[in-house]
């Protein structure tokens, strides 16, 4: 690939970015996010088209106009969320893409045992034949499931085959089943991408370390020749500091949350932290570390399946639902805003109202003209612009819901905030005017918990930084700390 | 009138209005009879009964849920009325434990769609099925006569000159629009069925509010059939079940969405009444009751393409 462009209105996301695999290598792509990565690979696999340009396989121009064509050249992409179908067997799986069949009385029907032997074949190959072709999807484990999809790229006969963070949600020993592959495949001459945020996987697995920063190449490493330091530098390049609020110190209060040995399943095990009031406690991990669930299971939504105990504003805390949490004086302000932080038909006023209805209102009638000052009052203070708060909720941009899913929160009951990835989908300017305004509730005295994937946005946001990584807590950083730093510590 | 304020729903009440008037019109010009004072309050009395089960299910329905034994609680009622009565209970008691009991099935289908996250096609199917079956057992299939005295004004009995029933089923509209409207937790309904995860999240009371709606709902059935088996002063165990799909097309027809979050109850008064007026105009026609039913249809097909239409354009 020599000199990619691409735009998304009138947005530069890649600028003349070059990139390329030799047969049998194993390449791995780096950057933080937004940095150009996923967009540069739906490029090669055809799910995107390019403004600027050549995809060369083989020495010979290719189009790579749809992921048809992409097939055709050999080239799989495996996604991060892995796409199985459980209710098939692995056999079906690996074969899904064109499955052997043979013709009865002038139908073609499948053939069932020829896509039994070829998945078995693959499977070998691979070097896991323990895994039953007969069994179902849905009963194997997630490495397992993993590995069914990379036979089936294989299956397809990929000769490249990209991988996105091929080990999130997967634990070491997991990991280690991947990385074994991944070598198997090489000395097969099939060519690997390699995308992934651990970087001390990449070291161990890559043979060339390639980097991208805001759309450019930033940098090619051999990794024999180089360091985590240098690496982490390369991807994050020289940090937009402004972004920030300057970072007074804070003292906090007394602390008002204080978990212990929180455990759900293997997602999430012992994580021990606390929040005081006037703070702003970073969480940083990577996508499938327990990051996403962390925030979830303080503040109840993850019922009360978990184990360890808590309290809040010096009482034990139990949640077994959201409501408990509320009502503990807990906001919460979501990860995924359009499945379940927004309500997409109501108003903006309906939407910001939502928690608390019962402060703009009687025992029994809400207050229309209560609610609309407030809302009025809540647009203008955290800058969200529409058009009243009368506008369907639908229509305002991320930014602006963004800013609604906090503002509702800010009632005098509320002592502590949580917030998922509280910029993602976020545009820069609205991002800005968030980061400020968790810092000035800060002053004013809320206790708030940050949880997110984005490095720079912890590093630049926390008085106080935790690194999650694999369910349980991997360093912790008392004064805060700069972003590579932190992604050293999560990789 | 309530505001009709949500801006969606209210333009598509318009357009539905636009269409009863212009059904009115042209019934005036092709039977004389049609436009008297007499036959409209016969239509309004005739559209009681669908009328009140479409208006307790609209904000059923907008919360996310959905009953389909609504009718068959009517059926049941008017059996258990029959039944306490012949034991010598009097009426209003016979009533009230009626409505207990459908509160009771309310509760189940609550219970089962929320708490056991059953689908609420397949809840209310099954005890559609179950208390149906209950009607027939207990009336061993056959229609048993009243003959309760005074009984009969609850179905024929007109209050200044209006039909009992359309003061009953009017009276439902009213409270349930300002409901929705005005309080809050007609504003929970809202929330829940534009988005059950949120309102998870920010800790609304998710399963209380629609449990309490498939409660109005089943007692809505009652009442509807209480008042069906004083109209007919008898109580047939499945004189009402032919009615639900007509009740749900109102409903859908008025407006609210099958994926909850979106609706209103005049929508579905006007619905219940443009149905109701197709029947009686296409009857003083002359025109079969087999044809009233494909009539029937193609009107619901054209309503709700008309409103998809509009609301495509409106979202370009």
């Amino acid at each position: 690939m020599t000199g990619i462009g691409k735009s998304f209105g009138g947005v530069a996301v890649l600028d003349s970015v070059n990139f390329a695999v030799q047969p049998g290598e194993v390449v791995a792509l780096l950057g933080s996010n937004g940095a150009g990565k996923s967009t540069l690979m739906k490029i090669l696999t055809g799910v995107y088209s390019r403004d600027s340009g050549r995809i060369e396989i083989d020495g010979a121009e290719a189009s790579m106009a749809t992921p048809r064509d992409a097939t055709a050249h050999g080239i799989s992409f495996l996604p991060q969320e892995i796409s199985v179908v459980p209710d098939m067997t692995v056999a079906e799986n690996i074969c899904l893409g064109a499955m052997p069949a043979r013709t009865r009385l002038g139908v073609a029907i499948v053939d069932d045992q020829a896509m039994r032997l070829r998945a078995q074949n693959i499977l070998s190959q691979l070097g896991f034949s323990h895994i039953s072709p007969r069994a179902f999807a849905a009963d194997l484990t997630v490495a397992e499931r993993r590995i069914v999809e990379i036979a089936r790229a294989l299956a397809a006969d990929a000769s490249i085959l990209v991988m996105d963070e091929p080990t999130a949600s997967l634990t070491e020993q997991e990991a280690e089943m991947i990385f074994r592959i991944v070598r198997r495949l090489k000395e097969q001459q099939t060519s690997i991408v390699y995308i992934s945020h651990y970087l001390k996987e990449v070291f161990v697995i890559a043979d060339r370390i390639e980097i991208l920063r805001d759309g450019r190449n930033a940098g090619s490493f051999l990794p024999r020749d180089t360091s985590v330091a240098t690496v982490v530098e390369a991807m994050l390049g020289t940090v937009a500091g402004e972004m920030f609020a300057a970072k007074t110190p804070r003292t906090p209060g007394e602390t008002i949350l204080s978990a212990e040995n929180l455990s759900l399943g293997k997602n999430l095990r012992d994580v021990s932290l606390t929040v005081a009031r006037g703070e702003i406690v970073g969480v940083f991990g990577l996508v499938g570390s327990g990051v996403e669930l962390l925030g979830r299971v303080i503040y109840g939504a993850e019922g009360a399946r978990h184990a360890g105990n808590m309290q809040f504003a010096g009482r034990p805390f139990a949640p077994k639902n959201p409501a408990d949490g509320k009502r503990a004086g807990i906001g919460f302000v979501t990860a995924e805003r359009k499945k379940d932080g927004i309500i997409a038909d109501l108003s903006v006023r309906e939407n910001l109202v939502a928690p608390f209805q019962r402060r703009f209102g009687s025992a029994l009638f809400t207050s229309r003209r209560r609610e609309t000052a407030q809302s009025v009052a809540w647009i203008k203070s955290l800058g969200i612009r529409t058009r009243g708060p009368e506008q369907e909720m639908r229509t305002l941009s991320g930014g602006n819901q963004q800013k609604v899913c906090l503002a509702r929160w800010l009632d005098p009951s509320v002592k502590m905030l949580i917030l998922e990835e509280p910029t993602r989908g976020v545009d820069v300017g609205a991002r800005r005017e968030i980061y400020l305004q968790l810092a000035e509730l800060a002053r004013q005295g809320l206790a708030i918990l940050v949880l997110s994937s984005d490095v720079e946005e912890i590093a630049g946001l926390a008085d106080r930084a935790l690194v999650i990584d694999r369910g349980v807590i991997a360093a912790e950083f008392a004064h805060g700390t700069d972003a590579a730093t932190l992604m050293a510590a999560a990789a | 009138m309530i505001a009709l304020s949500r801006s969606r729903t209210a333009s598509g009440v318009l357009i539905l209005l636009a269409f009863y008037i212009v059904l009115l019109v042209v019934f005036s010009f092709l039977s004389p009879f049609f436009m008297t004072l007499r036959n409209m309050l016969a239509i309004s009395s005739n559209v009681a009964f669908i009328g009140l089960m479409a208006a307790a299910g609209t904000p059923l329905i907008i919360a996310g849920g959905l009953d389909l034994s609504v009718a068959a609680v009517a059926g049941l009622t008017g059996v258990l009325i029959a039944v306490l009565y012949g034991f010598g209970i009097p009426v209003w008691f016979a009533v009230l434990i009626a409505v207990l009991i459908a509160s009771g099935i309310g509760l189940t289908n609550g219970v089962l769609a929320t708490g056991l996250k059953l689908n609420p096609l397949i809840v209310t199917l099954a005890t559609m099925s179950i208390v149906s079956g209950f009607a027939l057992i207990l009336t061993g299939g056959l229609t048993k006569p009243l003959g309760i005295a005074g009984f009969n004004w609850v179905g024929a009995g007109r209050l200044f000159g209006i039909p009992v029933p359309a003061i009953l089923m009017l009276a439902t509209y009213i409270v349930l629009a300002v409901l929705l409207r005005a309080t809050r937790f007609g504003r929970y309904i809202y929330a829940v069925g534009g988005s059950e995860e949120t309102s998870r999240l920010v800790g609304l009371p998710v399963k209380p509010v629609q449990v309490t709606l498939y409660i109005i709902s089943a007692v809505s059935g009652a009442v509807a059939g209480t008042m069906l088996a004083a109209m007919l002063g008898a109580a047939a165990p499945n004189a009402a079940s032919p009615h639900l799909l007509t009740v749900i097309a109102a409903i859908i027809l008025g407006g609210t969405s099958l994926q909850g979050g979106r609706g209103s109850v005049w929508g579905t008064l006007v619905a219940v009444l443009i149905l109701g007026t197709l029947n009686n105009g296409l009857t003083l026609l002359d025109v079969s009751s087999f044809w009233q039913e494909v009539t029937r249809g193609v009107v619901l097909i054209l309503a709700v393409g008309v409103d998809q239409v509009r609301q495509r354009i409106q979202d370009r």
